[in-house]
């Protein structure tokens, strides 16, 4: 039987989910022994491979259309996707500024901010990603699995990259269900 | 009795029990958010809902009185279903994002709920709305984006304080939790018991001190009692490190977890300095020194005073302490002035007329509970005693009547449906007045024909009007079960004239009788009873060589540190620097309330255990410890057999001495 491949991305998030992910220390070899570890951003391969993979995770929530793309393409490349992390799930931190809207948001952060001078303008380069309100993933594409947590857990991350290796689907509940 | 079936379990409970609370008393557990065990049943949230087997739709469990031949389905997929769908409702409403709430982690019962169903996700995201947050109060925040509308804290607000400050503007989506008619907490009526904060399932509404500090995992938790008034409230100290987190209202003591401001935030909110090592006066200079040297020095100079020395205690003593504190200077000195500081003004009165009869004439706190009419008499109970406040609020929407007699202002005047002011020291009169106005009526619950002072005689020398003076007579004459109240207005006074006469009225008007005691007084700091009752109510009148004063964690009264100016050798006992240590000779530093655990004797005779919550510092020792100590330098025995003390006079009110730890 081959291994199973597993592909990650990130997205709006803080690569904090990433980290917890690095976390699980020398499990992570444990995984790599079960599964086959293909595109994410701590490795070489940048995108998922076109021929598919098994498991896709995703972590951030998605904030604007370059976001977008990358959740349709995993969504797209893999048979289980996996949200990952409390952005991913419910929309996490990004998530604030839909209380006060995009265009606030980027006033504050770009022009009205204590620490611009004068100078400060939101960008609006051409080539830059159209902003959009954040999104939890399952809002844009479906979601077979969502694992909540800021950041999750690494027992957790362990335990749900050990079932999806070994093709089982994770149950997130008890002590492996945190929001936090 | 009812007989009901709940998941195929036979089950049998007492009549007018909710299906919930069926559920509870035999452990199958349902969901609830919005009820709370201690408040009245509202139905708001429909987290508990259950089948009832013919009934067409899923039911709230909390607001349904299970009746006899009931079949209860709990746990079926359709109620699962339902409880997701009712939690996902409760999350899209507001800003439920857990990393950064206060509460998420263990003590938030809404995320403790989604975690029971499973929720790895919300079905429906967030609507994105702001509400308002307000952050005017000085002890806790409203963050009306955590809110899920169960309106604990309403309830808790006139249920347990009787404020009715909390209501809701707005309806639907749009409601909001608001103080007054939408005014800022900290401006509006708020007494800042904080029960709403205790009540809150969520982050709507935080401690301002506790917040951060850990959640109920990381604490630990001490029963013990509030010694901030003698109403001896049951509370829960919280901490963490040796720090006292927060404090929180007891369930399970007669207070049923309701608390004041004092109790809950002003204990902790102490700005004085603490007192760590024995200090001496040498060459005019207060200076460090040891518990040995500090004891030799102290029976140097006491022992050629003996029988000159004065003694005062603090009514927030231990009952074990303040009993110590007797032996040694009556028993062993023979001191004849030995006092507490409260000098028996909240006290002696009562006592002496209740010693010269042997009759335990006051009743218990319960009985406000049931008053359909109180007379409130010389006692401002918002600024010393507060909770028994709550407990008379919290009725006058069931149409409990007030009426206050107080010739200075009062925190309850707005509430009074009668208010009388009469001249400041003429109670004896009002109640004169009272009589003769009862008797006029023929309203008389005996067979009194006549009263003592006629009431044109009695209304003149109180400057009350007849009007005013028979409207109270027909209020407190025609209630069920009328209460008097009263305080330091009638105790500080010197005629045991102004005791019968308050007995006669509450005999008149049926207050008082054989089979009840609606008559309290409230008495003044937490032991304030057992400094009676061991005889430590006397004037202090200072002519001594020495006085030895064991303040503990109190606040010296001014009056108390002019009359100490001038004694020649001045020991302190003391918690906390004040201007009675900077005049002190000698400082003997001593635990704090929360450092030492002891007897409290409450101001209706119910003595508890106080546990101690916190580990004193290295040098300071507990209250009973300085006594034992000092008694041994004085070449005195202690007698520690304090409740045999206690019950050496006859109680002004009955004692229950079965405390509730050893």
């Amino acid at each position: 039987m081959t291994k199973p491949k597993i592909s990650s991305d990130w997205m709006a998030g803080c690569s904090g989910c990433h980290m917890s992910l690095l976390d699980i220390d020398e499990r992570l070899l444990e995984i790599a022994e079960l599964a086959d570890i293909r595109a994410t951003p701590i490795t070489d391969l940048k995108e998922p491979d076109e021929s598919g993979v098994d498991v896709g995770i995703l972590e951030g929530g998605i904030n604007n259309s370059s976001n977008e793309e990358v959740a349709h393409r995993m969504r797209s490349r893999c048979k289980v996707l996996v949200a990952f992390g409390d952005c991913a799930v419910f929309g996490g931190v990004p998530a604030l500024r839909n209380m006060c809207g995009t265009q606030a948001a980027l006033q504050r952060a770009y022009v009205d901010i204590e620490s611009n001078d004068a100078s400060g303008k939101i960008p609006n380069d051409p080539e830059l990603a159209l902003m959009s309100n954040m999104r939890a993933i399952h809002e844009v594409v479906d979601v077979d699995l969502h694992v909540p947590g800021c950041p999750p857990d690494p027992d957790v991350i362990y335990y749900v990259l050990k079932e999806l290796a070994q093709g089982r689907m994770p149950e997130i509940k008890d002590e492996n269900l945190h929001w936090h | 009795m009812i007989n009901l079936t709940i998941n195929g379990k036979q089950i049998e409970v007492e009549d007018g029990t909710t299906v919930l609370n069926a559920a509870r008393q035999n452990y199958i557990k349902i969901p609830t958010l919005c009820d709370h065990p201690n408040l009245t049943p509202y139905g708001g949230c429909r987290l508990c809902v259950v089948e009832v087997k013919g009934m067409r739709v899923p039911i709230a469990s909390c607001t349904l009185p299970a009746s006899n031949g009931m079949v209860i389905e709990t746990e079926t997929d359709s109620l699962k279903k339902s409880r997701n769908v009712i939690l996902s409702l409760l999350f899209s409403e507001r800003n439920h994002f857990c990393p950064f709430c206060q509460v998420s982690g263990g003590d938030c019962e809404l995320q403790n709920a989604a975690y029971d169903e499973h929720m790895t996700h919300w079905p429906m995201q967030p609507q994105w709305t702001n509400f308002p947050v307000d952050t005017s109060h000085p002890f806790f925040i409203l963050d009306n984006n955590r809110c899920i509308l169960c309106r604990r804290c309403i309830r808790a607000c006139a249920e347990m304080s009787g404020n009715f400050t909390l209501g809701v503007e707005e309806r639907g989506s749009a409601t909001i939790v608001v103080a007054d008619t939408n005014v800022p907490l900290g401006e509006s009526t708020c007494v800042s018991c904080g029960s709403c904060v205790q009540v809150c399932p969520t982050g709507a509404l935080i401690d301002r001190q506790s917040a951060y500090l850990g959640h109920a995992k990381d604490m630990t938790i001490t029963r013990s009692v509030c010694r901030g008034c003698s109403l001896g409230c049951g509370i829960i100290i919280h901490t963490r490190d040796n720090r006292i987190v927060k404090i929180t209202g007891d369930y399970e003591n007669k207070n049923a977890g309701t608390l004041c401001e004092t109790g809950r935030y002003k204990t902790l909110d102490e700005k004085r300095t603490c007192l760590t090592t024995p200090m001496k006066r040498v060459a005019g200079q207060l200076t460090a020194t040891s518990w040995d040297d500090a004891l030799t020095t102290l029976a140097q100079n006491l022992i050629p005073l003996k029988g000159n020395i004065a003694a005062l205690a603090s009514t927030r003593l231990s009952v074990e302490s303040l009993s110590a504190f007797k032996s040694i200077f009556v028993d062993g000195l023979g001191s004849n002035m030995v006092t507490s500081i409260e000098e028996g003004r909240p006290t002696a009165l009562q006592a002496k007329y209740a010693e010269a009869k042997h009759e335990s004439i006051e009743g218990k706190l319960d009985t406000l509970r049931t008053a359909d009419c109180v007379l409130l008499i010389g006692a401002d109970l918002t600024t010393t005693h507060e909770v028994a406040s709550f407990y008379i609020k919290r009725n006058m929407p069931k149409g409990t009547r007030l009426i206050i007699v107080d010739p200075h202002e009062n925190g309850m005047d707005d509430l009074a449906n009668i208010n009388l002011k009469p001249k400041a020291g003429s109670d004896e009169a009002v109640f004169n007045a009272l009589e003769a106005a009862v008797i006029k009526a023929g309203l008389a619950r005996t067979d009194s024909k006549t009263s003592k002072v006629t009431l044109e005689d009695a209304i003149a020398i109180c400057g009350l009007s007849e009007e005013d003076v028979t409207d109270a007579a027909h209020m407190l004459a025609e209630a069920v079960a009328p209460v008097i109240v009263y305080g330091k207005g009638i105790t500080t006074s010197s005629e045991v004239s102004v005791m019968e006469a308050t007995l006669r009225v509450a005999k008149l008007i049926g207050a008082s009788d054989v089979e009840r005691k609606g008559i309290l007084s409230i008495k003044g700091e937490a032991n304030s009873l057992a400094a009676a009752q061991l005889g430590l109510d006397e004037q202090l009148e200072v002519k001594h060589e020495a006085v030895y004063v064991a303040v503990g964690d109190d606040y010296v009264a001014k009056r108390l540190v002019e009359k100490l100016e001038k004694v020649p050798y001045l020991v302190v006992q003391a918690s906390y620097e004040s201007a009675l240590t900077e005049r002190a000779d000698l400082i003997l530093p001593v635990n704090i309330w929360a450092e030492e655990a002891g007897h409290m004797l409450n101001t209706e005779g119910r003595l508890q255990f106080a546990e101690a919550a916190l580990t004193a510092p290295e040098g300071v020792r507990s209250n009973l410890d300085v006594l034992n100590e000092v008694a041994k330098q004085l070449g005195v025995t202690v007698n520690d057999d304090w409740r045999t003390a206690l019950t050496k006079r006859t109680s002004v009110v009955e004692l229950e001495l079965e405390s509730n730890a050893s």
